[in-house]
C-alpha cells in the first residue's frame, strides 16, 4: 500500500511537473516581473495585484502599431479600459540598440504625441519580460485578471492589418476579455496568433 | 517651378498606371519590391480558367512572406474587382524557405523573387468579341531585419475571349512556377502534439538516398514552434520529424510541405502533405546518435548522425578491415614478411612501422584534405570521388597494374643504387616503410570495408576539422597491423620463418593486385563503354611491354638511363592520349542496363532512338530520371515497377526508354525544356501515331491508375 502511495505521488508530481514546463498558459498565474518605466520609476506586476492588467508590446516604428495608434481604435480601448480601473501597460522588448537608443524619452513621446491614457511604458530592453511571457510580435496583447491569472494571450483583434481603416472593423479579443473577466465569465478564446512585427530581441548575455 | 513640374509628372505619371490597358504582362516598382502580373495566354476561352502570374521581386536584404508567415509577417492577399461570372481562386505559393530573425524567430517566405499563380475561373457563356475588363489589387508585406513596409500594387486589364493559347515569350516563366510548387501526394501522413513536442511521421523508403535537409512548413498557426530545430530520423519505412510543439493541441488537420534534399541532388523535393492528429502517436524526441540531416534555424542540418568518437572508432576498426582486402592485402601481407625477413631489431622494427603509420596518415590527410576542400567549394564529392572521373579511374589501374607485374616479378623497383633486386616493399628502412603507407592508402581507396560507410557519412554531418580528424582514423585503422608488428615483440614471432616460399608466394599475390586492375578497367568501362575501357587495356599493354623492358635492363646490371627515358617518355605520352580521350568521352555511354535490374526493359533514352521508334508508330514511354530525385524514385517503385504497369506494357508492346540526369547532360536539358520542363521527373507517353511534339505527358506524382487508363 505504502509502495503504490509514493508511486501515486511520484506519477503525480511527474504530471503536474510535465503540465507546468510550458509557461505561460492561460489559466496559470502570469509570471512575474519588475521592469524601469520610462520616467525611471520601478514598477512590478505585484503592484498590480488585485486589478486587471493589460500587456501591450509596443513599437511605434511598426506598420501594424500604427494602424492601431493611426485610427485612434487603440487610445479608444486604452481609455475605455483605465477608466474601468483596468491597468493598461505598454512593454518595449526590442533591443534599443537597434532603435536608435529607444528609451524612456522616447516612450514619453510616443505616449503624449499618441495621446494614450496608458497607464505606464515599461522598457525592457534586454528582452526578459517578452521572453518570459513568449512574445514574438509588436501588437502581442496579454491580460491578467485581478487574480493574477493570465487569460489571454495573442492578437489585439480578428484581422491582421498595416491598414488604419480596418481596426474600426475587427473585433477585438481584448475588448471581448475585460468584458468576460468583469462578467465573472471565462474568457472564450484564451488564445490566438499574435501580428505584429517581430520584436528583435537583444542577443541573450 | 521646379517643384510644380516634378508634381505635374508625378501626377501624369500615377494616372498612366493606373489606366486600364488590354495588356497582359505589367510590372510595378514598389519602394522595396518589384512586382508583376501576367497572364498565361492572350486571351480566354469561356468556361476554362485562365492563369495568373504574380511575381514578387523584394529589393536585396529584404523578404516576402509564404501563406503562413511563421512567427511574424503577413501572407500576399489579392483582392479582385471580376466581370459578372468570373470567380478567382487561391494563390499558389512555391515552396518556401526559411528566414531567421534574430536568434529566436522564424518566418517563412522568399528573400527572392517568388512567383504565386492564381487561377480565374471564366463563364461558358460570354460574347466573343466582348471585352472582359478586371482589377486586381494586390497587397504584400516586404521587411529586412529592421523593419517591415506592406506595399500594393493595383494593375487593370481587359481580357479577351478566343483560343486561350499559351503565350510564347511568358511560357518560361509559368513552367519556372509550376515546378517551383510542392507536389500534392496522398501519403497516409499522421502528426501529433502535446504541450511539449510535436512529431509527425511520413512513410519513407530507406534507400531513396542520403537525406540532407529535411524541414516541415505547416500551414497551420500552432502546430509547431516555427524558430525551434526539427529532428529527423528514418527507420523502420517512417521518416519522423519532431520538434517543439505550438500552443493548439487541438488541432485535427494539419497541411504543410515536406521539403526534402538528397546528397547529391542540386536542388530539394517539396511535397504539399495532409496529415490527420493520431493521439497514440509517440512523442519522444529522436536521440542524438539517430539523427539525420533535420533543419536547423537557419535551415542547415541541424542533427549530427553519429558522435565523432563513435565515428573514430569505426573508422579505425574500418581501416583495420581495408588490410584484408585485395586492394591491400598483397601490399600489407608483403611489409609483414620484410619484416619478419630481415630480422630486424626491435628499434628498427618501430621505426619502420612507425614510418609506414606516417605514410598512411599523410596519404589519407592529402586525400581527406582535398576531399574536404572540394565539399567546401560546393561540390557533392563522397569518399572514392576520384572514382567518379574516368582519367583518375584509368591512372589507379594502371598503377595497380604496374605493382601487380612487379609482384609477379616482371621488374624490380630500386630507390637507390645499392643494393638489388629488391621491391619497394621490402627496401629496409623508414623510407620504403613510408611511402609503401603512401601506396597501400592510395590503392585502398577503391575498395570499401565494413563500418567504413558509417564513419564516412559522419564526415558529411560534422564539421571540416572533425571530418579530417576520422580519415586521420581510417589511416590510422589501416596501419594497426604493422604498429602491432613493430611493437609487440611476440606478434614478429606469429609469422611464419622465411624462406624460399616467399618468392612463390610474392608471385602469388600478384593476381588480387591483377583481380583488383580488372575491376577498375570493368569501372572504366561503365563510365565511358567499350572503347574505354579497351583504351585502357591499351595503356596497360604497353605499360606491361615498358615495364619488361626495365626488368630485362636490370636483370642483366645494364645501366638504365636511356631505358628510363625512353620508357617514361613513351608511358607519358600514353598516358596523356589516355586522358584526353577519356575526358572527352560522354559521361554515360551505351551501358544497357542489365534485364534483371530493368523490369521494364529499358532502352537508354536518344532522340535518335526515339524517332524510330515514333516512324515504327511503336507506342512509347519515356522517362527521365536521377539518382538524387525522391519524386523520380517514389514513382519508380510505386508505379513503374508495379507488376500492373509491367504486364500492360509488355501486353500492349510498350517500348520504354529512360534517360538518366544524374550527371548533367546538355541533351536531356534540352529534351526537358521541350517539353516545358526543366527538372526531373518528366514522364512522357507517344501513343502509336504519335509525332514527336505530341505525346501525353503524366503529372509529375505517377499513380498506377493514371499510366494504365492512359494506355487505351
Amino acid at each position: 500500500m505504502k509502495t503504490l502511495i509514493i508511486l501515486a505521488t511520484m506519477v503525480f508530481s511527474l504530471v503536474q511537473a510535465s503540465l507546468s514546463v510550458a509557461l505561460p498558459q492561460p489559466g496559470k498565474p502570469a509570471p512575474g516581473f519588475s521592469l524601469l518605466d520610462s520616467n525611471g520609476k520601478k514598477r512590478a506586476l505585484s503592484d498590480f495585484q488585485g486589478k486587471t492588467v493589460v500587456l501591450e508590446w509596443n513599437n511605434p516604428f511598426c506598420p501594424f502599431v500604427r494602424a492601431h495608434y493611426d485610427s485612434g481604435t487603440m487610445q479608444a480601448l486604452q481609455k475605455e479600459a483605465t477608466k474601468d480601473g483596468v491597468v493598461w501597460l505598454l512593454i518595449g522588448s526590442n533591443n534599443p540598440k537597434r532603435m536608435d537608443n529607444f528609451g524612456g524619452k522616447h516612450a514619453n513621446k510616443f505616449l503624449k504625441e499618441r495621446k494614450s491614457p496608458a497607464t505606464a511604458y515599461l522598457l525592457d530592453p534586454k528582452g526578459t519580460v517578452g521572453r518570459l511571457y513568449e512574445a514574438k510580435t509588436a501588437l502581442n496583447m496579454v491580460v491578467i485578471n485581478p487574480q493574477g491569472e493570465l487569460v489571454y494571450q495573442g492578437a489585439i483583434d480578428d484581422k491582421p492589418t498595416t491598414d488604419p481603416t480596418v481596426p474600426p472593423t475587427s473585433k477585438s479579443y481584448v475588448r471581448t476579455a475585460l468584458a468576460d473577466i468583469k462578467a465573472g465569465r471565462t474568457v472564450e478564446t484564451p488564445i490566438t496568433r499574435s501580428y505584429g512585427c517581430a520584436i528583435d530581441y537583444a542577443p541573450l548575455s | 517651378m521646379m517643384k510644380h513640374i516634378q508634381f505635374i509628372l508625378a501626377l501624369i505619371s500615377s494616372l498612366i498606371a493606373t489606366l486600364a490597358v488590354p495588356a497582359h504582362a505589367l510590372t510595378v516598382q514598389r519602394p522595396h519590391t518589384a512586382v508583376s502580373l501576367v497572364t498565361e495566354a492572350d486571351s480566354f476561352v469561356p468556361g476554362k480558367p485562365l492563369t495568373f502570374a504574380l511575381t514578387l521581386t523584394p529589393i536585396k536584404g529584404w523578404h516576402t512572406y509564404w501563406k503562413n508567415p511563421g512567427d511574424s509577417g503577413a501572407e500576399t492577399a489579392l483582392s479582385w474587382k471580376l466581370p459578372p461570372g468570373f470567380t478567382a481562386g487561391d494563390l499558389a505559393y512555391p515552396t518556401p524557405e526559411r528566414i531567421p530573425f534574430g536568434t529566436e524567430l522564424l518566418n517563412y517566405g522568399y528573400t527572392d523573387a517568388s512567383t504565386l499563380l492564381v487561377e480565374v475561373n471564366t463563364p461558358s457563356a460570354w460574347a466573343a468579341n466582348q471585352p472582359a475588363p478586371l482589377t486586381v489589387k494586390a497587397s504584400w508585406l516586404v521587411c529586412n531585419d529592421e523593419q517591415c513596409v506592406p506595399e500594393n500594387a493595383e494593375f487593370a486589364l481587359s481580357l479577351n475571349p478566343g483560343n486561350g493559347t499559351p503565350a510564347a515569350d511568358r511560357a518560361d516563366v509559368f513552367m519556372k512556377a509550376r515546378t517551383a510548387l510542392p507536389k500534392a501526394v496522398d501519403w497516409p501522413t499522421r502528426f501529433s502534439l502535446n504541450s511539449e513536442h510535436f512529431a509527425l511521421e511520413v512513410p519513407w523508403n530507406a534507400d531513396f538516398g542520403r537525406l540532407e535537409e529535411v524541414a516541415f512548413f505547416p500551414l497551420q498557426d500552432g502546430a509547431l514552434a516555427y524558430a525551434a530545430t526539427q529532428d529527423v530520423t528514418i527507420a523502420g519505412g517512417v521518416l519522423r520529424l519532431v520538434t517543439k510543439a505550438g500552443y493548439k493541441a487541438d488541432l485535427k488537420e494539419l497541411d504543410g510541405v515536406l521539403k526534402v534534399k538528397i546528397a547529391g541532388a542540386p536542388k530539394a523535393d517539396a511535397f504539399l502533405i495532409h496529415a490527420t492528429q493520431d493521439k497514440g502517436m509517440a512523442l519522444t524526441p529522436i536521440a542524438s546518435r539517430d539523427r539525420l540531416g533535420g533543419s536547423g534555424p537557419d535551415g542547415s542540418g541541424g542533427g549530427k548522425p553519429i558522435t565523432l568518437v563513435a565515428a573514430i572508432g569505426f573508422a579505425l576498426l574500418g581501416g583495420l578491415l581495408l588490410n584484408l582486402m585485395p586492394c591491400v592485402f598483397p601490399i600489407l601481407s608483403l611489409k609483414a614478411l620484410s619484416i619478419a625477413r630481415s630480422g630486424n631489431s626491435q628499434a628498427h622494427a618501430q621505426r619502420e612501422a612507425l614510418a609506414y603509420t606516417a605514410g598512411t596518415l599523410a596519404t589519407m590527410a592529402a586525400l581527406g584534405g582535398v576531399l574536404l576542400a572540394l565539399r567546401a567549394g560546393g561540390e557533392a564529392v563522397g569518399w572514392a570521388f576520384q572514382l567518379q572521373d574516368p582519367r583518375v579511374v584509368a591512372v589507379l589501374s594502371m598503377l595497380v597494374f604496374a605493382i601487380a607485374l612487379n609482384l609477379a616479378g616482371v621488374f624490380e623497383v630500386r630507390l637507390s643504387f645499392a643494393g638489388q633486386g629488391q621491391e619497394l616493399t621490402a627496401k629496409p628502412g623508414a623510407a620504403g616503410a613510408f611511402w609503401t603507407g603512401a601506396l597501400a592508402v592510395l590503392v585502398a581507396t577503391p575498395c570499401t570495408a565494413p563500418f567504413m560507410g558509417a564513419a564516412l557519412g559522419a564526415t558529411l554531418a560534422l564539421p571540416p576539422l572533425q571530418g579530417f580528424l576520422i580519415y586521420l582514423g581510417l589511416g590510422l585503422g589501416m596501419a594497426l597491423p604493422f604498429l602491432a608488428l613493430g611493437f609487440i615483440p611476440s606478434a614478429q614471432r606469429l609469422l611464419p620463418k622465411p624462406g624460399a616460399w616467399m618468392d612463390s608466394f610474392r608471385r602469388f599475390l600478384a593476381f588480387p593486385m591483377f583481380g583488383t586492375a580488372l575491376w577498375l578497367l570493368w569501372v572504366l568501362g561503365q563510365q565511358t563503354g567499350v572503347n574505354g575501357m579497351a583504351l585502357g587495356l591499351a595503356l596497360a599493354l604497353a605499360l606491361a611491354f615498358a615495364l619488361w623492358l626495365v626488368g630485362r635492363a636490370q636483370a642483366a646490371g645494364r645501366p638504365m638511363q636511356w631505358h628510363v627515358a625512353t620508357i617514361s617518355l613513351a608511358t607519358a605520352l600514353g598516358v596523356g592520349a589516355l586522358l584526353v580521350q577519356l575526358g572527352a568521352m560522354p559521361a554515360t555511354a551505351g551501358a544497357a542496363p542489365l534485364a534483371s535490374d530493368n523490369p521494364l526493359q529499358a532502352e537508354a533514352f536518344s532522340d535518335e532512338q526515339l524517332d524510330r521508334l515514333l516512324a515504327a508508330k511503336t507506342p512509347t514511354f519515356v522517362y527521365f530520371t536521377a539518382d538524387w530525385c525522391v519524386t523520380c524514385k517514389v514513382n519508380e517503385r510505386s508505379t513503374l515497377v508495379s507488376q500492373s504497369v509491367t504486364e500492360a506494357f509488355k501486353a500492349k508492346g510498350v517500348k520504354v526508354l529512360k534517360g538518366d540526369w544524374t550527371r548533367q547532360d546538355a541533351k536531356i536539358a534540352a529534351t526537358l525544356r521541350r517539353y516545358g520542363r526543366d527538372g526531373v521527373p518528366l514522364y512522357l507517353y507517344f501513343a502509336p501515331g504519335a509525332t514527336k511534339d505530341t505525346p501525353l505527358i503524366f503529372p509529375q506524382i505517377l499513380t498506377p491508375t493514371t499510366v494504365l487508363s492512359s494506355l487505351g
